[in-house]
């Protein structure tokens, strides 16, 4: 075979690759079995919100890009941190207006096994900047200017899953 | 005797390669913020590899052994296996569109083997995720997305590669290595 009917073939494989994966993960949404009327459902890259152990919403990239982006520059590195704040992300699918100041607000990340715990009076402050920032793989990091959160150390890293708990 | 697949030169070049891309991995950043970004810097050393060495495996040999030291510095956020394999996988997916399209120094061959091998690594990851459960942890800007850059930034890679080869043929150092060999 030239040279050039390899490179064809190459890039079929390649399309047919891209199209498998595409496939499976579709086929994949199809056989999640359909939920009951109210019930929430997360789909693949979704981030679920959980009010005292009850999933009641969850969150996505295109719900990310609705917001206005916030920054601030970090106190440890002095690098400019940008990404939309926290509370402006609850509201988008749920009633946030039922939070009390003193309910906890957990964001953690099950890879990292991290979590960081603030009362809804923080996160509410925008003083704070209590907000979820990309990182540069395309993961989700919650950083903020709060004392507790304003290192890298601190920050969670791959944020997964945001719970509230009411007191 | 019998002769060895790979010389002690060769083997030496291309544990060299594979420690250049875990210190690329680590001392290179680019103020892109999309999964895959980081193709571009070991898909250019995985494919001057496979010129400089121009064997089947050569390039396998690149990813396991740049994968087993990135395991042992505790690089990767999804556990030693996962870096491990994804890194391995790396170098196997080259080798293989490599055997296939044969010639690193031809510019698309060289795209299209950096584009295999960087969309291998996203394979590992995803495969990962749907067996173990484990957060794939590349999915915040939708999985095609995140499919299309591991294969756009593999591809560039790849092209750099091609160009490090074609700048090394000019500079004469094919023929530094025929006499090495």
């Amino acid at each position: 075979m030239s040279q050039r009917a390899l490179i064809l073939v190459a890039i079929v494989i390649l399309v047919a690759l891209v199209g498998g994966v595409l496939g499976i993960e579709a086929l994949r949404r199809l056989m999640n079995p359909a939920s009951p009327s109210g019930e929430v459902t997360l789909s693949p890259g979704d981030t679920p919100i959980y009010l005292d152990e009850q999933l009641v919403a969850g969150f996505g990239p295109a719900d990310l890009d609705q917001l206005e982006t916030v920054s601030f520059v970090d106190a440890e590195k002095g690098k400019l941190q940008q990404g939309r704040l926290l509370p402006d992300v609850l509201p988008l699918h749920m009633d946030a207006d039922v939070l009390m100041p003193e309910w906890s607000i957990v964001v953690s990340s099950s890879s990292q096994g991290t979590s960081a715990q603030l009362t809804w009076a923080e996160v509410n402050n925008e003083a704070n900047m209590v907000m979820l920032s990309l990182t540069n793989r395309g993961t989700l990091k919650l950083v903020s200017l709060l004392e507790a959160l304003d290192t890298r150390e601190e920050w969670v890293v791959d944020a997964d899953k945001i719970e509230i708990f009411s007191p | 005797m019998k002769e060895r697949y790979f010389s002690t030169f060769q083997l030496i070049l291309l544990a060299m390669l594979a420690a250049l891309i875990v210190v690329a991995k680590i001392a290179l950043r680019l103020p892109i913020r999309t999964p895959g970004h980081s193709g571009v810097f070991w898909m250019g050393i995985i494919i001057v590899a496979a010129g400089l060495v121009p064997k089947p495996g050569a390039t396998s040999v690149v990813g396991l052994t740049s994968g087993v030291i990135a395991a042992f510095l505790g690089m990767g956020d999804l556990g030693a296996i996962n870096t491990l394999l994804s890194y391995t996988m790396v170098g196997v997916g080259a080798d293989l569109a490599l055997l296939l399209l044969r010639n690193p120094e031809n510019l698309v061959v060289a795209a299209l083997a950096g584009a295999f091998g960087h969309m291998s690594k996203f394979l590992v990851k995803w495969a990962l995720g749907i067996l173990l459960g484990a957060p794939v942890g590349l999915v915040a800007l939708g999985l095609a997305w995140t499919l299309v850059g591991y294969i756009i930034f593999g591809a560039l890679g790849g092209l750099l590669g091609g160009l490090t080869l074609a700048a090394l043929r000019r500079a004469g150092f094919f023929a530094y290595l025929a006499e090495k060999r």
